[in-house]
């Protein structure tokens, strides 16, 4: 089913809206926001300079940087009484990705996610389990709305306790779950372990993944798991950008729609950061239309992907992006948690006892994201006794616990045991293939 | 008191044999050892006759190196001997945090390292009790 008759435009009916639209955008930033205006003016840019589309590209990008530089709430728009929600997502360094949503927002958020469960499959006959962690992170709350919205029976679970999942699974006649691509392929080998099979003993007909993204091997795996007529999407967002909502897998599985008349994407090259022809694979830049609490123009996502403008066999006439391939940057995505190593390093250097070198490395184990982190000891006076040294691992873990949300495993090593770096470091190993 | 040489060691083969190998090339000459099982990293401890050429050797190749003071006692080959001083130390509320003995003295009687959480009235104990307690230079 077609949520909405938006994603049905002709090409010229959308461009049309969304000049309307951008135009309003640039305008509303240069007024309301004081770090647009001042990049504006850098560039050069007045608000009725953009007179079609193309003139987006007069734009300046905003980075994910300009967040923490702003933080908390420098690039809102609106006065707090105005707001009605705030969400935040891990940041480059200690600082949050702080969001905020007026009411409108919300409404508008929810229509956006509304329209992307629809693509996946969701109805008002859908028992959905919501499986990502609950919250200030955007995922659980956006698809909570936008199912509620379409009519489904939401179950605000969040992720962990199998036992739990599954019981509910089996009591409630759950027919749609939303998690990370790996927590349910995880789940889904934790029901077998309990003797389960969820392609008969359970009512689960349809997945909706997002959070990192999903490739063509772990879609293979979770048919083998949750079996063959277990139907698979997955859905892009970016806190920064609404949280999910952005985008969605079809039916038809041939890349993910954009909600276009909310979001304008383009294809630039990272380096030159010149716009690619369409068709063309480079970092997806995204600019929101309408959004009050937060504009965002022109942000650049570090995701990389193509953009496909043909017809898709759906219905659909808005545009599609390919399987994100990659990242212009060094963010991982653990468990469906933006890292950077710049957020490892900020832990690491604030502990005197190790030095400054350090290694991450990323694997998939039993389909979960294990984080290992090496780090070189130095202060001799911890061989002292055994505790002191267990205890300094457990500082360690207990900062980036606290820095990243999530648990690392710390091994200590000998200085000068890790490689050191001439030119640009390599400090990450991501050993996660084909993410099965 | 007697110098034990304390080195961070990783738990991977080989790990202790760079140590040994390093102060073997320094003619440094170990007399007593000690590793516990633990699961990533561990602290091997060592009585050698040259604790300052061993931490300099060491700590030149890289090695994270402690000297520290230790209580070492001799005791004589006979029953009941360990039991005796460990349990003067438990009478006295005294927490000891690893133990471990010498290789080899050349027909002289073992003597026994220990760490314990409070050592000046560990001292106390043992020579309240007579039980000789080892200089450096003794060894």
């Amino acid at each position: 089913m077609i949520w909405a008759k938006e994603e049905t435009l002709s090409r010229s009916e959308m461009e049309a809206l969304q000049l309307k639209k951008l135009k309003e955008t640039a305008s509303y930033i240069y007024d309301r926001v004081e770090p647009y205006r001042k990049k504006m003016d850098e560039a050069g840019v007045k608000p009725e300079d953009i007179q079609s589309l193309a003139d987006l590209q007069k734009l300046p990008f905003t980075y994910k940087v300009d967040f923490r530089d702003n933080y908390p709430t420098g690039l809102f728009a609106v006065d707090k009484k105005e707001l009605v929600r705030f969400h935040a997502s891990s940041g480059t360094t200690g600082k949050p990705t702080m969001v905020g949503y007026t009411r409108k927002d919300m409404e508008n958020w929810t229509e956006n996610v509304a329209r992307v469960v629809c693509m996946g499959g969701a109805s008002d006959q859908d028992v959905a389990q919501i499986s990502f962690g609950y919250g200030t992170f955007t995922g659980a709350l956006g698809l909570h709305g936008g199912l509620e919205k379409v009519g489904a029976a939401v179950i605000p679970m969040s992720s962990g306790n199998a036992k739990k999942q599954m019981m509910f699974m089996e009591d409630l006649g759950v027919t749609l779950l939303v998690a990370t691509p790996s927590y349910a392929l995880h789940l889904g080998e934790e029901l077998k372990a309990r003797g389960l099979d969820p392609s008969k003993d359970l009512s689960l007909r349809i997945g909706l993944f997002g959070g990192e993204g999903m490739t063509e091997a772990m879609r293979d795996e979770m048919h083998k798991l949750w079996g063959e007529d277990f139907f698979c999407t997955q859905n892009y967002g970016m806190s920064e950008l609404c949280g999910p909502g952005v985008a969605g897998e079809c039916e038809a599985l041939t890349g993910m729609h954009f909600n276009e008349d909310w979001f304008i994407p383009e294809i630039i090259d990272p380096v030159t950061e010149e716009v690619l022809p369409p068709g063309e694979r480079g970092e997806l830049v995204i600019t929101c239309l309408g959004k009050e609490a937060i504009p965002l123009v022109r942000y650049r996502t570090g995701d990389l992907t193509r953009l496909m403008y043909e017809p898709c066999s759906c219905g659909r006439t808005t545009v599609r992006m390919e399987n994100i391939t990659g990242r212009a940057d060094d963010m991982l995505v653990i468990r469906g948690v933006n890292v950077f190593p710049t957020q490892i390093e900020e832990v690491l250097f604030s502990i005197p006892e190790i030095g400054p070198h350090y290694e991450i490395l990323v694997e998939r184990i039993n389909h979960l994201d294990a984080m290992t982190i090496s780090v070189e000891l130095v202060d001799d006076t911890l061989l002292d006794s055994y505790s002191k040294l267990s205890e300094l691992g457990d500082r360690i873990k207990t900062g980036l616990k606290e820095q990243l949300g999530l648990a690392t495993k710390i091994k200590l090593v000998a200085p000068q045991s890790l490689k050191r770096f001439e030119g640009k470091a390599k400090r990450v190993t991501d050993l996660r293939k084909d993410g099965v | 008191m007697i110098k034990q040489v304390s080195i961070f060691v990783e738990n991977k083969p080989g790990a202790m044999m760079e140590i040994t190998e390093a102060l073997s090339s320094a003619q440094v000459n170990i007399r007593a050892i000690a590793a516990f099982d633990t699961p990533e990293f561990g602290i091997l401890r060592l009585v050698v006759d040259n604790p300052k050429k061993a931490k300099e050797d060491l700590t030149s190749k890289g090695f994270v190196v402690r000297i520290q003071e230790v209580i070492g006692v001799e005791l004589q080959d006979e029953k009941g001997t360990l039991n005796h001083m460990l349990t003067c130390l438990s009478r006295a509320n005294i927490n000891m945090n690893y133990i471990y003995s010498f290789v080899i003295r050349q027909g002289r009687a073992p003597i026994m390292v220990f760490q314990a959480d409070d050592e000046e009235k560990a001292k106390e104990v043992l020579t309240r009790e007579g039980i000789k307690m080892i200089k450096e230079e003794e060894l």
